[in-house]
């Protein structure tokens, strides 16, 4: 008899059951450390760390209004973790978070400019947030198709389409046939006319100030359906059988292809709607960089969270209050945002370094 | 008037090619031996930052040269220790390292030479070199390139050479593609990989130092602007072979040049659209031929001794 | 004088125990022979010999000296060469690549191993192109590489592990011959096996393993065979049955009555027709060319053939995870050549794949899910799983097919091979409708008490009126459960057997390409 009596192995795993599984204690404890580097790089420029946390707080939770914009800002980091856990349950990694906000944002402005506007009953907002996540969805869907068509590797395809997506934003807010606004006398910049009002996300508390807006609620409900999927639908079992082993799962009678491709769509899509709630709930015009980082960030969330719903929350608050903190560190106390990248870059090396301890004990 | 801009089209995409040849030709040989580096991209802009620092403070570009390939020397055997040793994700190490590159070079370039300088730095001499000036059309433009564009084309073919006829070159394709077997047959699968990613790193340090001592005498942030990647697609592009991978990054470094011949020409096309081609041709390439070419089997799997 | 010395080597995998407190001399110009079940603990202990794992207690002494291999390039240093069961060859270069991988010098020299290839195919008939490439090369080939690689550095140990397993049996012959004359050069032979055909052959003297631990150590002249496998098993060959007989081969003859354990075959109506199939591996190789075959309701047919000669195909095209390049597949009626498993498995189709691992579960998922992995759909309402459904149904099919796990919930991982095998033959077997099914090597990898209970289904299920195809590369597995043997030679059939003319040398020459029936 080779094999291991089940109950024996149980009975030896737990005898060396942890309090805290290491995978929550792992980017826990990485991220802690980041932060502590970034703040001995802080001081280490002579900058007084003090005023740098006080700025940074301040950018961070300073007021209603500086609270508000930093989870704005979570809400769309929120959606493409979300988007990179779904794709990862089926073994594909799609780190073209920021081709697919790009998109998401470019075609959310263009609906919302070229006839969203007079749509009655929320429409208004409804539609430029399903096109953009549209966009965002073919995007992805494009590599999954390649994945699924030619085996072209989902990582770099998804890398090449977010360096293509990038122009394709500049080129829109660069050509007056495209979604620059009119030359006028106060600017010429080349960005994207104001959308509509009645296009912008309604606020959720309009009368204290806080520019939280119902992505929020989007957001949230993504987060539970997400959930469901991944951990209760047969779907979610389907993808995780087609990423753990796409020959049994095709012999089981699953059209692996089209998993490949639906994950990636919805990955994509979730990127989409991410950029979307971008342009709609805050920036409210297009610029070329509307998205810079944002992907990477997402990205980063999604690595994070190991795959949880629930650690992508946690991971987007995080970076949506490091962001805001971030910018107002740089604008208060001269401090480079490029600290943040750093912190961010450690992070995500110190959890792929370490999952050499957590991969050992089979997930789920 | 059109030879000019013909030559001048010539002398850029051939400039451009040189980062993207030193990345990639290293990178061949690294994931011949079965490690992908997505810190490519990271490594080289490490590399370009160091060496202008370097260059600018001795004055040297030599030392600055060597400044920036010590550097991604260093940041290529962490991402060994980490895709080897640890046995992690090769991908998202390398987008780690990526981030962190981007970070602390804008975040040091911003402290060192404040924000957004375009003081130039002590950089090479364009060689000059007469024998080759006289071919009509592109013999000025091959002709007038840093000693820097020659190494590139000398290591490719000390890469291939390596492959070809060392022992090292076999147990890297050995290792690359059966690794169990490589081990069993008494090679070092660690070490080989290793040194695979040391090399890779040496040789993005070239093509990043190029950039900024040799192309252009100044660092701006995040200059290398994707280089890496088009060196990582150029490897997939050339199927692992080093004269095919060169011929990829020709092509993809004259993709980049049109940006400037295309205006030069008063045709009207939109320049977003010429930025972005190189990466559509990446993409159409890989999607079309990965398919015929066969990569290493184990790229990208680590390996764990085991019955 | 011993060559190697073991001395209360011990090792363990978490909380199981390979190898435990093993002692054994290895003498100079012997072949000493491993003998043990699947899992008693061989390959682990060539694997310690050869550095592949570190033991946990005990020490080696090599030719006196202590010796602590920390990988194969210690172990190469010092003279201990292995062939190991899986070939260690690199498929996509050529042999003398292969052969210098690891000990050129720092430029290559092709040359000086090819003068050294021409020595060693004077001295033991070992010859081979040195520029072919090793995925062009013949099973048999291959391994006459992995030998050429073991004996170009004049070692002292050669180890081999169960090297006969994927050999014709005019290959087996030559290679026991060349561990006699590696023998009679005054170097080591280690040879691991499970058949005692091969021993009484070759061996000076054989080591018993039974669950890793050695049970006796023989000297084989006048040894009795019997009593060697009642080491081996742990309990009397006459009271196992044939089974038992067929897994170990004694003597490597033909079990006394070949389908003693089977009722008499009845077949009925075809169920299972296939005419002229061929197809073409994506280089354009023909790897079935013309096959055609029939299976009746309630019979057993057995397909023999060494590896490589069109079953592994054969085995995809029926699962419908390969599509044939022409010819006609029909299984009652429907044609299924080509088409999707799920129109497969509709048509009535059960599938027993060769790759356990590969094709018929997935490890990282529950027993539950992998039971039901054709039937998520089964267990779920508005798309979302009813878990404890699933499991209570999960429960009673493993109670049924005797599939042991602490709970469905544990991960396929976690169970021994056999039930694992078990659990696949009860999914495929709990299909609705069900005519046919295909067995593919179904019991490589099992201990003894599984592949029983492999056997048994497999005949239950003919009783049942299913049509069976078995694919097995271990003749004594089909001499003892097939009710026809048909030989699969270069992608044809090119003799059948009906039972009770079933014979050792008519198959074995059949499965060599030398004689038609």
């Amino acid at each position: 008899m080779v094999m291991k009596n089940p109950k024996l192995a149980r009975v030896a795993q737990g005898a060396r059951l942890e309090l805290v599984p290491l995978q929550v204690v792992v980017p826990v404890v990485s991220t802690i450390i980041a932060l502590g580097i970034g703040l001995l790089i802080i001081a280490a420029t002579g900058a007084s760390v003090v005023e740098a946390i006080e700025a940074f707080w301040d950018g961070m939770a300073g007021s209603d209004f500086n609270i508000g914009a930093s989870i704005n800002r979570a809400i769309s980091l929120a959606l493409v973790g979300l988007g990179f856990i779904f794709a990862s349950r089926a073994n594909l990694t799609n780190v073209g978070g920021e081709g697919q906000i790009a998109m998401g944002g470019m075609f959310a402005t263009a609906a919302a400019l070229h006839g969203a506007g007079g749509l009655p009953l929320g429409l208004a907002f409804i539609v430029p947030l399903a096109v953009g996540t549209l966009a965002g969805a073919l995007w992805g869907g494009l590599a999954g198709v390649l994945k699924a068509a030619r085996g072209t590797n989902e990582v770099i395809s998804t890398l090449l389409l977010s360096f293509i997506a990038l122009p394709l934003v500049y080129w829109s807010v660069e050509s007056f046939h495209l979604l620059r606004k009119p030359i006028s006398d106060v600017s010429s910049l080349p960005e994207s006319a104001e959308i509509p009002d009645s296009t912008k996300l309604p606020l959720l508390f309009p009368d204290n100030g806080s520019p939280l807006h119902i992505g929020l609620l989007i957001a949230a409900i993504a987060v539970v359906v997400v959930w469901l999927v991944l951990r209760h639908s047969s779907l979610g079992l389907r993808l995780r059988a087609v990423g753990l082993n796409a020959m049994a799962s095709r012999r089981a009678g699953m059209r692996t292809s089209f998993y490949v491709i639906l994950a990636m769509t919805v990955s994509g899509g979730l990127g989409g709607l991410g950029g979307a709630i971008m342009i709609l709930g805050q920036q409210f015009y297009l610029t070329s960089d509307f998205s810079s980082g944002y992907g990477f960030d997402g990205l980063v969330v999604g690595l994070l969270s190991r795959g949880s719903a629930v650690g992508v929350v946690i991971g987007a608050l995080l970076f949506g209050f490091l962001r805001s903190g971030s910018i107002n560190m740089e604008i208060s106390a001269h401090v480079p945002s490029a600290v943040v990248l750093i912190c961010q870059g450690l992070i995500v090396i110190v959890i792929a370094g370490s999952a050499i301890l957590t991969n050992r004990k089979v997930t789920r | 008037m059109i030879d000019e801009q013909m030559a001048v089209f010539v002398g850029s995409g051939l400039r451009l090619a040189v980062p993207i040849i030193f990345a990639a030709t290293g990178e061949m040989l690294s994931e011949r031996a079965g490690v992908l580096n997505l810190s490519l991209d990271g490594m080289m802009l490490m590399s370009a930052f160091t060496a202008a620092l370097a260059s600018w403070a001795t004055g040297s570009p030599l030392i600055g040269v060597a400044a920036g390939v010590l550097v991604a020397t260093a940041v290529a055997a962490v991402q060994a220790v980490l895709s080897v040793t640890l046995r992690a994700n090769q991908l998202v190490v390398g987008i780690g390292f990526n981030i962190l590159a981007l970070g602390s070079t804008t975040f040091l370039y911003r402290e060192i030479f404040g924000p957004l300088s375009r003081d130039p730095i002590p950089g090479f001499a364009q060689l000059n070199l007469p024998w080759l000036a006289g071919i009509p059309v592109i013999g000025p433009a091959l002709a007038n390139q840093t000693g820097l564009a020659y190494v590139s084309i000398l290591m490719v073919v000390v890469t291939w050479l390596i492959l070809k006829y060392t022992s090292f070159g076999l147990a890297v394709r050995a290792v690359g593609e059966d690794p169990r077997a490589a081990d069993k047959a008494g090679i070092s699968v660690a070490k080989t990989r290793y040194l695979g990613v040391l090399y890779a790193g040496i040789l993005a340090g070239l093509g990043g130092a190029f950039m900024s001592v040799a192309d252009s005498n100044t660092f701006t942030e995040n200059m290398t602007k994707g280089a890496g990647y088009l060196a990582i697609t150029a490897v997939i592009f050339g199927g692992w072979n080093p004269w095919y991978t060169l011929a990829a990054c020709l092509l993809f470094g004259f993709a980049t040049a049109l940006q400037f011949l295309v205006p030069a020409l008063q045709l009207d096309v939109p320049v977003a659209l010429l930025l972005l081609l190189p990466y559509l041709l990446a993409l159409v390439a890989i999607a079309g031929l990965v398919g015929k070419s066969r990569q290493p089997s184990a790229l990208t799997i680590p390996f764990e001794r085991g019955g | 004088m011993a060559v190697l010395e073991l001395s209360g080597l011990t090792k363990r995998f978490g909380a199981f125990t390979a190898l435990d407190d093993i002692s054994l001399q290895i003498e100079r110009g012997e072949v000493h022979c491993l003998l043990g079940e699947n899992g008693a603990g061989k390959s682990t202990l060539c694997n310690l010999v050869f550095g592949v794992h570190r033991p946990d207690a005990g020490t080696m002494t090599l030719g006196g000296e202590p010796f602590h291999p920390r990988g194969p390039a210690e172990a190469l240093q010092r003279g201990v060469v292995m062939v190991h069961q899986h070939f260690s060859l690199v498929p996509n270069m050529s042999v003398a690549e292969n052969l210098m991988l690891g000990r050129a010098s720092a430029v290559l020299k092709p040359q000086d191993i090819i003068v050294r290839m021409e020595q060693l195919a004077a001295e033991y008939g070992l010859e081979i192109d040195p520029e072919a490439r090793i995925e062009d090369l013949s099973v048999g080939e291959r391994q006459r590489v992995e030998i050429i690689k073991c004996l170009l550095g004049d070692p002292q140990l050669l180890v081999l592990d169960e090297p006969t397993a994927v050999l014709q049996p005019d290959e087996i012959d030559a290679l026991l011959a060349i561990c006699r004359q590696v023998a009679l050069r005054g170097k080591s032979v280690i040879l691991v096996t499970h058949k005692l055909g091969e021993i009484s052959r070759v061996a000076d003297r054989t080591t018993v393993l039974r669950q890793g631990r050695i049970i006796e150590t023989v000297a084989m002249e006048g040894a009795d065979i019997r009593s060697l496998v009642r080491s081996m098993v742990g309990r009397d060959v006459q009271s196992a049955g044939s089974v038992l007989a067929a897994a170990v081969d004694i003597e490597g003859k033909t079990p006394a009555k070949p389908s003693s354990a089977a009722g008499p075959a009845s077949p009925g109506e075809a169920v299972l027709k296939i005419s002229d199939l061929v197809y073409r591996d994506p280089h354009g190789v023909p790897r079935l060319d013309g096959l055609s075959l029939t299976v009746g309701t309630g019979e057993i047919v057995g397909i023999a053939g060494v590896e490589g000669n069109g079953q592994t195909e054969l085995g995809l095209i029926l699962a419908g995870l390969a599509a044939p390049s022409a010819g006609a597949i029909v299984v009652r009626g429907t044609p299924v050549g080509g088409r999707t498993p799920q129109e497969i498995t509709d048509a009535g189709v059960g599938i027993v794949p060769e790759d356990r691992h590969a094709v018929a579960c997935i490890k990282e998922l529950s027993v539950a899910e992998n039971l039901y992995l054709g039937a998520i759909g089964k267990f779920s309402r508005f798309g979302l799983l009813d878990k404890s459904a699933r499991r209570k149904a999960a429960e009673a099919m493993m109670r049924d097919f005797d599939v042991r796990a602490s709970s469905p919930d544990v991960s396929m991982a976690s169970l021994s091979g056999g039930n694992q095998q078990k659990a696949v033959l009860a999914r495929e077997l709990s299909l609705d409708p069900l005519v046919f099914l295909l067995a593919a090597q179904p019991t490589r990898g099992l201990d003894v008490g599984a592949i029983e209970a492999v056997y048994n289904r497999i005949r239950a299920a003919r009783d049942d009126g299913l049509g069976v195809l078995l694919i097995s590369s271990e003749l004594e597995e089909l001499m003892a459960v097939s009710d026809r043997i048909a030989v699969i030679y270069r992608g044809k059939l090119v003799g059948e057997l009906a039972a009770g003319s079933f014979s050792r040398e008519a198959i074995g020459a059949m499965m060599s390409g030398h004689a038609h029936v």
